[in-house]
């Protein structure tokens, strides 16, 4: 999308205008907006002007839909395969998990007669999200940079290369949620088509009864207000895990700053006293980030769907 | 003067501040007032807070990506 493009934009200003100094803002940039078509994992041929490559953001994507798809599958099965339907360990949490975005997300908004219809749906949209957020957070990445740079020695240009080129959050890019929200999109209209008809969901979204000049104003400002939602869903997403990045990368660039103006031993001091700390402080904070804002999407959601199915003016 | 632009994004993200936290500020007071008197609806109040509290952020969210915008694109 547009935002994404222009901090792609933006990353490789900052790669080929690599200066000798330290730029803590194009370094921040260049690491959150990464994952360009220059760099992709696996290149692929453009069809119809789109380009297919892989990059390492639709990589972090099926990683996450396949960890997620095998864990719950595979937890359930081993469940449902027990004599006594007693669940315990990892299906306990699970199945709390799933009670709670029924019971309290999906019940309360879409209503009894609509629950087993839509639950499934944000159910899916909770784990998925809940895991692309939270692997965001796990330095793997890291891990195998260090693993590559001590004892693999891969090539400049390798796929372990590739892959360790920045930050992993697949939530993190405008693309990915807009999807997601396009995917709510469906959903809203989708849930008042079945629950009221074709045409009457589509009237549905005036209040009947008014004098007829009111409509001229109001028939746009609905139309404008369905757009908005899943743009709103899309931007609250994206923004909200970019931001804890950006937060965390200007608070560690303190160090080389402080290194830059007053040598090595004043960067060693002020990462001791102001960076780790507050780093460690904002990590902490976006644990819980990443819990609400799954939740907060797949509550949105919910109150989407029941908005189009209860209808009231 | 080319650099102006800076600090169109500066005020308005510092307006956004202001904004958030004065709306966020009353949702709060609200309800722990509102809790305070009736303990007993406390899950009823949260649950009613929440739902607007998120559609706050998400104005805020879309103002700073617009200040974000204005940066990068000038």
């Amino acid at each position: 999308m547009f935002v994404q493009e222009a901090l792609q934009e933006h990353a490789q200003e900052a790669a080929h205008g690599a200066a000798e100094k330290f730029n803590a803002g194009e370094t921040i940039i260049h690491h959150v907006a990464n994952s360009s078509h220059e760099d992709a994992l696996i290149h692929l041929p453009k069809v119809l002007g789109i380009d297919f490559s892989v990059t390492k953001h639709v990589f972090m994507l099926w990683l996450v839909a396949a960890t997620v798809f095998v864990v719950v599958t595979w937890a359930v099965r081993r469940y449902l395969k027990q004599d006594r339907l007693i669940p315990s360990g990892f299906m306990n949490g699970l199945e709390a998990v799933v009670e709670f975005v029924r019971d309290d997300i999906v019940q309360p908004n879409v209503g009894k007669k609509w629950v087993r219809t839509w639950a499934p749906l944000v159910l899916t949209f909770f784990f998925f999200i809940l895991g692309a957020n939270a692997i965001g957070l796990i330095p793997i990445f890291d891990v195998l940079g260090l693993l590559d740079y001590y004892v693999l020695h891969t090539g400049e240009h390798s796929f372990i290369k590739q892959l360790l080129h920045g930050g992993t959050t697949a939530t993190a890019n405008f693309n990915v949620t807009a999807a997601l929200a396009t995917i709510t999109f469906g959903a809203i209209i989708v849930a008042g088509v079945k629950a009221h008809g074709f045409v009457k969901h589509w009237m549905n979204l005036v209040p009947h009864g008014l004098a007829w000049p009111i409509y001229i104003l109001l028939i746009p400002i609905e139309i404008m207000g369905m757009f908005v939602r899943p743009f709103a869903l899309t931007m609250r997403l994206a923004a909200n895990m970019t931001g804890g990045h950006i937060a965390i990368l200007a608070i560690l660039s303190f160090v080389f700053l402080f290194a830059e103006m007053g040598g090595a031993f004043t960067g060693i001091g002020a990462g001791l006293i102001a960076s780790v700390p507050l780093a460690v402080g904002i990590s902490a904070l976006e644990i819980i980030v990443v819990l609400v804002q799954a939740y907060v999407f797949t509550l949105l959601t919910a109150v989407f769907v029941g908005m189009a199915i209860h209808v009231h003016h | 003067m080319d650099k102006i632009h800076y600090f169109g994004a500066a005020l308005g993200l510092g307006m956004i501040v202001i904004g958030a936290a004065l709306g966020i500020g009353r949702f709060a007071s609200a309800a722990a007032e509102s809790i305070a008197r009736q303990p007993s609806a406390a899950d009823k109040i949260t649950g009613a807070v929440n739902l607007p509290l998120f559609l706050l952020e998400g104005v805020a969210i879309l103002a700073e990506v617009f200040v974000l915008l204005i940066v990068l694109m000038k």
